[in-house]
This record gives C-alpha cells, sequence and structure tokens, in this order.
C-alpha cells in the first residue's frame, strides 16, 4: 500500500525509516526530509487558534509529486508520522491512510512502553519493524 | 488518543500501570546492577519478600487449609494467580512422581510491552514470580525450587514455570532443645 513509512523525533531528528525497496531508502528520506517544512507550516498554522482543544493530529496530504503523496500525521508529543504511498495508486482513499495512522500510531505507544526503550532514542525494535512492513504490504 | 481508554475500576490497579511499574522496576535494576545473573538473583530476592508477606494475606482472604498433596498445592498457586494477576496459568506435566509441575502462562501481564534487548537474553523478566513462590510456600513449611523453562520473551510459544518440590521443613527446633 504505502512505499515508505517514517517516524520523526520531537526535534526533526528521524527516528526511524522503512521502505518497501531499501535501495531507494536515500531519496525516501530527502523526500521525507522536505515533507518536514511542509509539516512545521501546517503546524503553525494550527496552533493559532488555541482553544481548539482536541486538535487534530491527521495533516493529510502534504504534498504531491508525479510519482509519490506524501501524508503527514503529528501525535501531541510532537512525534511526526509520515507515509508516502504511490501516486498510480488511485484506490488508497483519505480513510484507508488515516487507518493506517492510527495503527502505527497504537504500535508506536506499545513500543514506547517497552521498558527497555528509551524515548527519544533511535526505534530499534524488531516487533515495530514488523508491524510497519505488514501496515506497508496493507493487510 | 490511539488507545482504547480502559475503565477503571476502583479497587483494582489499572494493568497497564501495574506493567509500566513492573518493567520501571526491572529496567532501573538493569542499570544499577550491570549484569544480568545479578539482576535475575536481585528480582528473585524481591519475590521472596513479597511472598512471605503475601502468603498471610492469600491466607486470610481465602481462608483455606492444608493441602493434603501436592497436586493440591498447585491447584491453590494457581488460584492465587488468578487472585492477585488475574490470570490462571494451566497445571501440566506432572513428573510420574508427582512432586514436580509446570505452570503454563498464555498471557503474562507483566510482559505486555516488553521486548528484550539483545544483549539481555539471559535476563528472566519474571524471576519475581519464582522468588513469590519460594517465598510464599516456604512460610506454610514446603521447600521447592523453580525456574522458567520456557520463555515467550525469548521466542518460545509460551511461557512456562516448572515447580519442583524438594521436602517438607519442619517446624524449626531451635538447637539443643530437642
Amino acid at each position: 500500500m504505502a512505499v515508505c513509512i517514517a517516524v520523526i523525533g520531537k526535534e526533526n531528528s528521524p527516528k526511524y525509516i522503512s521502505c518497501i525497496n531499501p535501495s531507494m531508502e536515500l531519496h525516501f528520506q530527502y523526500k521525507v526530509h522536505v515533507s518536514l517544512d511542509v509539516v512545521e507550516e501546517k503546524l503553525q498554522a494550527v496552533s493559532k487558534p488555541i482553544a481548539d482543544v482536541t486538535k487534530e493530529q491527521y495533516l493529510g496530504l502534504l504534498y504531491s509529486t508525479e510519482e509519490h503523496k506524501i501524508y503527514g500525521y503529528v501525535t501531541n508529543t510532537k512525534i511526526k508520522f509520515i507515509v508516502v504511498v504511490d501516486s498510480s495508486n488511485t484506490l488508497l482513499r483519505d480513510n484507508e491512510i488515516r487507518m493506517m495512522f492510527r495503527r502505527l500510531h497504537s504500535v508506536y505507544a506499545d513500543i514506547v512502553c517497552n521498558p527497555f526503550f528509551i524515548p527519544g532514542e533511535v526505534i530499534s525494535s524488531k516487533k515495530f519493524d514488523k508491524t510497519v512492513k505488514s501496515i506497508m504490504y496493507g493487510d | 488518543m490511539s488507545r482504547q481508554g480502559t475503565r477503571l475500576d476502583q479497587k483494582k490497579v489499572n494493568s497497564e500501570l501495574f506493567t509500566l511499574t513492573y518493567g520501571a522496576l526491572v529496567s532501573q535494576l538493569m542499570k544499577d546492577y550491570e549484569n544480568v545473573d545479578e539482576v535475575n538473583k536481585q528480582l528473585e530476592r524481591m519475590g521472596y519478600n513479597i511472598g512471605i508477606r503475601l502468603i498471610e494475606d492469600f491466607l486470610a482472604r481465602t481462608g483455606t487449609g492444608r493441602c493434603y498433596d501436592f497436586r493440591d498445592t498447585a491447584e491453590k498457586i494457581q488460584s492465587a494467580f488468578r487472585l492477585y494477576l488475574g490470570i490462571s496459568p494451566q497445571i501440566m506435566n506432572w513428573s510420574s512422581s508427582g512432586d514436580e509441575f509446570s505452570l503454563q502462562f498464555d498471557s503474562n501481564p507483566l510482559t505486555e510491552f516488553v521486548e528484550l534487548p539483545d544483549h539481555c537474553l539471559n535476563l528472566k523478566y519474571c524471576n519475581v514470580l519464582t522468588g513469590v513462590l519460594k517465598g510464599a510456600l516456604e512460610m506454610v513449611q514446603m521447600d521447592i525450587a523453580s525456574c522458567f523453562v520456557q520463555d515467550h520473551l525469548k521466542g518460545d510459544p509460551c511461557t512456562e514455570l516448572r515447580v519442583k518440590f524438594i521436602k517438607r521443613l519442619e517446624d524449626a527446633i531451635p538447637a539443643g532443645e530437642d
């Protein structure tokens, strides 16, 4: 379903990246990196009406190129999830993307609860890796 | 947020709080001792100290009497797990002489989020349980040994705790008074 999934930390440091084709990883890192600016922009736009407590965590489409579409999601702790999907894949609706993010968020919450994981470190959990792969392949 | 809000029962502690507390304890021990064997030992000692107190509570709450044999004991241990941890491990693999059995855990609230890092694969994460059993049974004049033979955290299909009866402890008589 997705071609690349990345987790970015609070200070925009990369915590985890995984893509279907490992040889393309650098290429995707660039894309994810570029999209962070858009995330920042959207966050600033959102933070203006402060009264809105139940902030939307799903940021929607960040930007699209000819071959890829990039979606973003920010948790309330400022952890960013970035998902890159193929532009040719028109079957993917907004709803499915939201579902992906929700699963990603819940598996992220689980690995943070692992007592041996230090928050802020790079994520090296095998369980997380496995779940992310299964989200990417879309089941 | 992403996790469904668990309803809080006033009398019971939230299981996630419990899991995280135990996790913090173990990871702090790992930091302090930097030696897996030492941590295993400490966990067992802590469990022992819990066990010798917990048995009083167990007896007071359930009002159980003497056990007729070791099978009886096994059932009571099982019911204690249900009482305190809300899980019922299966009793299985009795040895032919009836002095050794296994408790098999399908789920274990202690290990819910845990993933062992590669450098401490020898860590017996739930070793506190072996200590609890030893402490509790020692207070009712039974000497046992227990150890984990399978551990879900190490990739085994389930967690299995082997319990072996060693001997009955006679009521300790001070030396020179027989």
